[in-house]
């Protein structure tokens, strides 16, 4: 276990003097600040905090809970060495499922049905590029400041309140570890400051000693499960027929899948985000028996809307208010 | 912290999505430290299911829970339940969008489900109907209803694994996407 250890460290000290030279402010070590608040820009703060996931393995009880009432669980174990990064999320509530992350691949297996999804996430790879990019918004629409000091998991954290310029996007308030980083607790709040959603360590032990490469094995071991490799289908909102009359400000169109992969019947994905908010438009041909009722649906964080558009059926799902979700469906338009 | 409240009200104030800040996260520790706390949690989740869930209205022991439980919501408002379900999975009757009552006496409906919000556009098809045996009566569109959509399950799968594009990814965003996942493919 010592060369792990021994390794981490040696990474850590380096990873740690490349982030002092590239950081616009110096870090300032701990001692300096016990008792102070040190007030960062947005990007800083979400730049320390995914820092902070990635130099540190750690266990931990993760708990989400919603507005709504709903609670559910996990145990979470996560090993790092140097760039890889492993993680393993066994659900604690609901049916049984293991998660297992290995930088932006994922697997997950599913006991009941015997099935392990085997996926790669393109979007779990496009952070730090999404803070460093020269057209990140985040800045743009959100401000972070600290609104004050409280203690997670029996962990000293400083409360960072990040909150939105518009209307359009949600609030957002963060338990960081005083002397890592590490997102604590993460809260979702609306335009009132109620909270919708609150996902957070309700026990976490950092620097554990975990094993990336028993959770590298676990992660690997198939047997018995059937293997599911499901494809995306790659196009653009263009290729599909679709556009926005005027953009939603802030929410850039990232991506657009068709699912299933190769059928001509099925849902378009068109995909936005404002870098920390995400939005789904699916979109497929309307069909009187299914598609009969329009609702505006919440769930913790996540509010749908589903809506015809003439022969189209539109499923709109985001971590948006619900009134954005709508401004994204009045704006969608048939091209041919 | 002052003990105003007993274990068994904050599992049910929990549930009922009533607790913020410090009462939240005492009632989470309470969940993770109390047993006697845990198995009200339990008791909540199964009044709930029985009432809703045939499969598992069973035993005899279940069924009397349910007709006590009927018998006292009775004189109240309808009950929400939605019509004809698409066939399920075993287990999709103790998970998922379960369908929530709209008052309060029946404790914790701690169900992780969509809640009908509005219906913003169409006029209202009767998707909310009376339980078994009473007389029909629809109940307002404006309830608070929870539904269950498999359909909606699916692309809210698909909305998370492509679209969770988020520098909140890292690990609260991805642990919290992994952790609420629908399950069932």
């Amino acid at each position: 276990m010592h060369w792990i250890r021994a390794h981490l460290g040696r990474a850590a000290l380096a990873l740690a003097a490349v982030f002092g030279t590239c950081c616009a402010t110096a870090q300032v070590a701990p001692s300096e600040v016990q008792g102070a608040r040190v007030e960062r820009p947005v990007g800083e703060w979400l730049m320390r905090m995914h820092e902070a996931s990635r130099l540190r393995n750690y266990v931990g009880t993760f708990v989400v809970l919603s507005a709504q009432g709903g609670m559910s669980s996990s145990r979470i174990w996560h090993a790092c060495d140097g760039d890889m990064q492993i993680e393993r999320v066994e659900a604690l509530t609901g049916p049984a499922r293991s998660t297992f992350r290995r930088n932006d691949e994922v697997v997950t297996f599913l006991p009941i049905s015997r099935v392990a999804v085997m996926e790669r996430r393109e979007s779990l790879a496009m952070f730090p590029g999404l803070l460093q990019s020269k057209d990140n918004a985040i800045a743009e629409f959100y401000s972070a400041r600290v609104v004050g000091a409280d203690r997670v998991a029996g962990f000293d954290a400083e409360v960072v309140q990040i909150a939105p310029k518009d209307g359009l996007r949600f609030g957002y308030r963060i338990w960081s570890d005083r002397k890592t980083g590490l997102a604590l607790k993460l809260q979702t709040l609306d335009a009132e400051g109620a909270v919708l959603e609150q996902a957070a360590f309700s026990e976490l032990q950092l620097d554990a000693p975990v094993r990336l490469d028993r959770l590298a094995q676990m992660m690997g071991n198939t047997d018995g499960y059937r293997v599911e490799r499901p494809e995306l289908q790659r196009t653009t909102a263009a290729a599909e027929g679709w556009s926005l009359k005027t953009a939603v400000a802030g929410f850039k169109p990232m991506s657009c899948f068709r699912r299933p992969a190769g059928s001509p019947e099925g849902t378009v994905q068109w995909i936005f985000s404002d870098g920390l908010a995400a939005v789904s438009l699916f979109v497929e041909p309307y069909d009187r028996q299914r598609h009969a009722q329009e609702r505006l649906l919440a769930m913790g964080a996540t509010n749908t809307l589903t809506r015809r558009l003439g022969d189209w059926w539109l499923t709109a799902v985001g971590e948006v208010p619900l009134s954005t979700l709508k401004t994204f469906a009045q704006n969608l338009e048939r091209r041919r | 912290m002052e003990q105003l409240m007993t274990n068994r009200e904050r599992m049910s104030a929990l549930a009922d999505g009533r607790l913020r800040d410090a009462e939240l996260e005492h009632a989470l520790r309470a969940v993770h430290e109390d047993a006697g706390a845990r198995e009200a949690w339990h008791e909540y989740h199964l009044v709930g299911d029985v009432l809703r869930s045939r499969e598992l209205a069973s035993g005899p022991l279940d069924a009397r829970l349910v007709e006590q439980v009927r018998a006292a919501v009775a004189g109240e408002a309808v009950v929400a339940r939605m019509e004809s379900a698409p066939p399920r999975a075993a287990n999709d009757a103790v998970w998922g969008w379960k369908l929530a009552a709209g008052f309060a006496s029946v404790a914790a409906l701690a169900a992780i489900g969509w809640n009908v919000v509005g219906t913003a556009w169409s006029p209202p098809t009767p998707v909310i109907a009376r339980a078994a045996e009473s007389p029909a009566s629809v109940a307002s569109a404006d309830q608070q209803a929870m539904i269950r959509d498999p359909r909606l399950d699916e692309l809210l799968a698909a909305h998370r694994q492509s679209g969770g594009i988020s520098a909140l990814q890292m690990p609260a965003g991805f642990l919290r996407n992994a952790t609420y996942e629908a399950p069932g493919r």
